[in-house]
């Protein structure tokens, strides 16, 4: 550590505590507050096992949501990232198509949740296409990233044989693109499962519905009963894109540190 | 004129060895090169190439070697001078030689293959201009391309590997895989940068005899790059030696002797020295 680092955090470190000022940002309150968690904690002990069949049946419609959205997104998102990747537009067709995507990356899929609540009304139907305007917008940044990035090399050297723009596209870009492209998917449904447990506070179906209920009412234990469920499901979800990464994504990157 | 795009150029090439000194396919005159209009990498290159040769361009690393041969495949224009491969200019804009281009077969430096694909599926790469843009785009290979594929992955000895995942394969097996790519190309010119300089003794002479085996099976004419001066002159029939983006020296092997034929007054010992410094 020189100098100069330790200047900038401290330097940080003031910011903060300025900034802390006219928010009221108290770290006394939050001290004073650890007691009411304890009686959450404790109310949510008391667990109600009837609940647990409900809760089956809301997570299965949560994940069910976040499957359809996240697939959907993911093909309307593809094409997309096609058009908006710099290496292969002019700046005609990527810089408007650019513009759009980061228009829906500008609202968080809850705000989306609301939009499509009014519009086709309550239930899981509008979660799915929050998902689904979500999923498009991020997904398509991650691959026209990606494939602004592929190595310029066999892109090179595939051109001097003479072939056609999507000859190339389809032989050499997506299939350099596409190991990044599975972990994405991987990430995306991982994070869309968690967005979609909370559409239900706007009314947009799932579990998050519940929770918000019995949160409202100060049935903690209750709420419990659904907490858990996403905690589980949300482990195991975990551990299986862990499996699929270890089988595919990790493979084909030791293979590519080989490559000379 | 006889252009590259012709489906029997094969042939062509082959009946042209027998009147050797008048059939050129690649000619420069007096050509300058440079990547920002301000330094010339390649400075006054004159030189032509018979049909059927194995060339080879040997230098140090910088000398403009690999500018000479992007000259030659169109991915880069010349700022003075002209440049004629089979009495077309080399220019990527140019539709006519963009039907050429799928008969050079380039293997850069970096061989500049696919990574994640198969190498069956690499080899197929070099059929894509004859194939329709609809059928190439849901993968479907003429049977007759397919079947081509396989007999080349056996001439260069990977039919074994051909569902192999390229990034999977040694240094000596991607240099294979590339030349079988080139290959698939059914070219009459066979451009290669420094295609064994990271290799080990062993397996680079196995990639240079199967070049030059593959140049007499198909008559070719290829054009190699070497670091080595000492590879150039075992292997090729003319050694343009580059310095400085200048040719100083034009080698070949005549009778038992080397001689110099863009000076004529090379000596025994200049070569030898030559030699040492390689």
């Amino acid at each position: 550590m020189n100098p100069k680092s330790n200047l900038i955090i401290g330097l940080v470190i003031a910011v903060v505590v300025v900034m802390s000022y006219n928010l009221e940002a108290d770290p006394a309150q939050f001290v004073d507050g650890i007691p009411n968690l304890a009686i959450i904690a404790k109310e949510m002990t008391e667990v109600e096992p009837a609940l647990f069949g409900t809760a089956f049946w809301s997570i299965l419609e949560t994940i069910q949501m976040a499957f359809i959205g996240t697939v959907v997104g993911v093909a309307i998102a593809l094409p997309l990232s096609m058009l908006a990747a710099r290496n292969l537009n002019s700046k005609f067709v990527y810089a408007p198509i650019r513009a759009i995507l980061a228009a829906t990356r500008t609202f968080p899929s809850i705000l989306w949740a609301i939009l499509f609540v009014i519009m086709v009304g309550l239930g899981p139907f509008a979660g799915i296409l929050a998902i689904i305007m979500y999923t498009v917008g991020f997904i398509a940044k991650l691959q026209y990233e990606s494939i602004e990035a592929v190595d310029s090399d066999p892109v090179e050297a595939v051109s001097s044989i003479g072939v056609s723009k999507w000859q190339l596209i389809r032989h050499v870009i997506i299939p350099e693109s596409a190991p990044h492209l599975l972990s994405q998917i991987l990430y995306m449904f991982d994070y869309n499962v968690r967005q979609t447990t909370i559409l239900g506070l706007v009314g947009a179906g799932g579990i998050g519905f519940y929770i918000i209920n019995y949160i409202k009412f100060f049935e903690y234990g209750k709420a419990a009963v659904f907490m858990l469920v996403v905690l589980i499901v949300v482990l195991i979800i975990d551990w299986i894109s862990v499996k699929i990464r270890d089988k595919y994504i990790i493979k084909a990157q030791r293979g590519m540190k080989i490559a000379v | 004129m006889i252009s590259l795009s012709r489906g029997n150029s094969h042939h062509q090439s082959f009946s042209s060895l027998s009147n050797i000194t008048t059939r050129t396919i690649i000619q420069m005159n007096d050509v300058w090169a440079s990547y920002d209009g301000k330094n010339y990498v390649l400075k006054e290159i004159t030189l032509s190439i018979i049909r059927g040769t194995n060339y080879a361009i040997v230098g140090p690393s910088g000398s403009g070697k690999s500018t000479l041969l992007r000259l030659i495949n169109g991915m880069m224009r010349p700022s003075k001078g002209q440049v004629k491969v089979d009495y077309e200019n080399p220019n990527t804009n140019n539709k006519q030689f963009k039907l050429a281009m799928a008969k050079i077969g380039y293997i850069p430096q970096n061989l500049g293959l696919v990574r994640n694909i198969t190498v069956l599926d690499n080899v197929l790469i070099g059929a894509l201009p004859r194939v329709g843009k609809f059928k190439s785009f849901f993968k479907i290979f003429p049977d007759n391309e397919t079947s081509e594929a396989e007999k080349i992955l056996k001439l260069v000895g990977l039919e074994d590997k051909a569902e192999r995942k390229t990034y999977m394969l040694s240094g000596g097996e991607k240099r294979r895989v590339a030349i079988a790519r080139a290959l698939m190309q059914k070219p009459v010119l066979l451009l290669a940068d420094e295609i064994v300089s990271e290799l080990d003794h062993v397996t680079a002479r196995e990639i240079m005899d199967l070049v030059v085996n593959a140049k007499r099976r198909f008559n070719l004419t290829a054009i190699m790059v070497h670091h080595d001066i000492k590879l150039g002159l075992e292997y090729a029939d003319r050694v343009a030696v580059i310095k400085e983006g200048q040719k100083i020296l034009e080698l070949g092997v005549e009778g038992d002797k080397i001689v110099d034929f863009q000076t004529g007054n090379i000596s025994q010992q200049e070569i030898m020295e030559l030699y040492s410094e390689s």
